[in-house]
């Protein structure tokens, strides 16, 4: 068996970093990240991206050395990601928060309302709907990342977390705040409005659900291969005849069900901005359906039918 | 706020050829690399523009002169040029619209940060506050924006012919090492005045309860946003990688080097 040689510089200054002799033909990226990683104890496997043109794309986990367009002897290119953090860990830290920070408010704590009102409950009904529905909401989220969601990415950057910590959780609280405030005005249009929304948020969460179910059950255990999804028997799944991301589609009429339920102008606010980035998220995922499968429904838009 | 675009107009340039620098100075040197430049339809634009806006900050400035000398005073010179510099200022509006269409290749949100924030001071505070008018700190802003945007238009001019006048070069690298400072305490000041006002009046502000369940108390927000003015200024000097600083330390230098001349 021929051994191949590889070298790797540092992506930036070019600087050689590791010599490695007598790697196995058969040998994958991540196991060449391994090597790399005992002799420089301090860049585990996550961090590191591994590339053979230092502006080019990063060779993915699976690729195999002899499958490379390299010689025998292979110079890779090194680049720091930075610290990593877990999904998992990312996800729960992001919707624990907005569920405990919503509960503050709907209890009144002190030093929020003023002494009057500490521990004290609001007289109006719908008040109480939407903390069932705000915290069944985060519930869900946090069960589906511990028990249904495949991530293909292990780890993201570690400053993400600060970034989107302080998105979700300040949100939450300014929404909490007037949601829970005893100066509230309820809906303009009574019962009718809440049911109507109630009705919609609970369709849309059904929805969210069963696109997650069925993004999970196109990804085996432990891989991470893309296929594209198709509708299933469950109804609410039908919606990928039209789109790509109908999870987004979902959340963002949960989030629409929610403003109109409460009646309050920040809920409102909150949709738009998650839509935004949500619409962004899709196109970007949309894109790389296109580019991955030639034979992707032609019929689909991103997140909106026919329209986004 | 005005000497933060010039600020970063500086670093570009010295970043490129080293020469002329500023927006469209960078616009044609990335252009013969990369793109082709704005057209020449854009170009001519572009310049009638910047003319028109040298223009009009030249009539406030001598509406700011002429009102000084008729007067005998410094004293309330805001009202004798009201007018032109809500007009001209609100133009700069303009200036995202270049940056969005792509005709002027600076950052959308960065320009528009700039330029959002000179037009909130002119509308929502100045404006809209009656009694901060009759500050003088209403002229330490105004003059140092007039003084700036005269120098930074006709650089934008003069650069998009070609024909940059070293004195006009010279001027916007290095008078606002004092316009700088000037723009942003007559800024702050003015702010400061406009407080207990705001708070009597209760101006632009929703209290509870109202059918959007929504609150907004302009007295904390304008609080906000002189506090908002330590880290954008910081941030507008030292970044990216403290080059900015560079160039304006630099420039403090440069001047002392050549002050220090004068006696030898």
């Amino acid at each position: 068996m021929k051994y191949y040689e590889v070298e790797i510089l540092d992506g930036k200054t070019r600087e050689k970093l590791c010599f490695l002799d007598k790697v196995e033909p058969n040998a994958t990226v991540a196991e060449i990240k391994n090597l790399f990683h005992k002799n420089h104890p301090q860049w585990y496997p996550a961090r590191q991206s591994l590339r053979l043109d230092p502006k080019g794309k990063s060779l993915k986990d699976e690729d195999i050395l002899q499958n490379l367009p390299v010689g025998t002897t292979a110079t890779i290119y090194f680049r720091d990601l930075g610290a990593q953090i877990s999904w998992v860990t990312v996800f729960l830290t992001e919707y624990a928060g907005p569920l405990l920070i919503y509960l503050l408010f709907y209890f009144r704590v002190p030093f929020i309302y003023g002494r009057k009102y500490d521990f004290t409950s609001s007289k109006y009904s719908v008040v109480h709907l939407a903390c069932i529905c705000h915290s069944f909401h985060y519930i869900k989220r946090l069960l589906e990342t511990l028990f249904v969601h495949r991530f293909s990415h292990g780890t993201m950057p570690l400053r993400n977390i600060f970034k989107n910590c302080t998105y979700y959780w300040g949100f939450a609280a300014w929404m909490a705040y007037y949601i829970n405030h005893p100066l509230y005005t309820p809906p303009a249009y009574g019962h009718e409005q809440v049911k109507l929304a109630l009705i919609l948020f609970l369709f849309c969460q059904v929805g969210n659900f069963s696109i997650h179910i069925a993004l999970r059950n196109l990804r085996p255990a432990g891989s991470k291969t893309r296929k594209i999804p198709y509708p299933t028997k469950n109804p609410f799944t039908w919606l990928f005849l039209f789109i790509s991301c109908p999870n987004y589609t979902y959340e963002v009429g949960s989030w629409i069900g929610f403003a109109i339920m409460t009646q309050c102008l920040p809920v409102a606010l909150f949709s738009l901005v998650g839509f935004i980035q949500m619409t962004i998220w899709a196109k970007g995922k949309h894109r790389s359906y296109l580019k991955e499968f030639r034979d992707y429904p032609p019929l689909r838009s991103p997140i909106i039918p026919f329209l986004l | 706020m005005a000497a933060s675009s010039s600020t970063s107009s500086s670093r570009r340039a010295d970043n490129g050829l080293g020469g002329g620098g500023g927006q469209q100075q960078q616009q044609q040197t990335a252009g013969s690399r990369r793109r082709k430049g704005p057209g020449a339809l854009a170009t001519a634009y572009l310049v009638l523009y910047n003319v028109v806006m040298t223009a009009g900050w030249l009539v406030i400035a001598v509406g700011l002169v002429r009102a000084y000398i008729a007067k005998g005073s410094y004293h309330n010179l805001y009202y004798s040029i009201e007018k032109p510099l809500k007009f001209f200022q609100t133009g700069a509006l303009l200036e995202i619209l270049h940056c969005a269409i792509g005709i002027v290749p600076s950052s959308v949100v960065l320009t528009a940060f700039q330029v959002m924030s000179r037009v909130f001071l002119t509308w929502a505070v100045t404006h809209s506050v009656k009694e901060v008018q009759t500050e003088d700190s209403v002229l330490l802003f105004v003059v140092a924006w007039t003084v700036t945007e005269i120098i930074r238009y006709s650089f934008y001019t003069f650069s998009l012919l070609n024909h940059l006048p070293y004195l006009i070069k010279w001027a916007r690298y290095t008078l606002f090492i004092v316009l700088y400072p000037m723009g942003v305490s007559g800024e702050l000041l003015t702010i400061y005045a406009a407080l207990p006002f705001v708070r009597q009046s209760g101006l632009y502000s929703i209290s509870l309860p109202n059918k959007y369940n929504f609150s907004f108390d302009y007295y904390t927000f304008l609080i906000l946003t002189m506090i908002s003015y330590i880290p954008s200024k910081y941030i507008t000097l030292l970044n990216p990688s403290t080059l900015e600083i560079q160039v304006y330390l630099k420039a403090i230098y440069n001047v002392c080097k050549s002050l220090c001349k004068i006696p030898t």
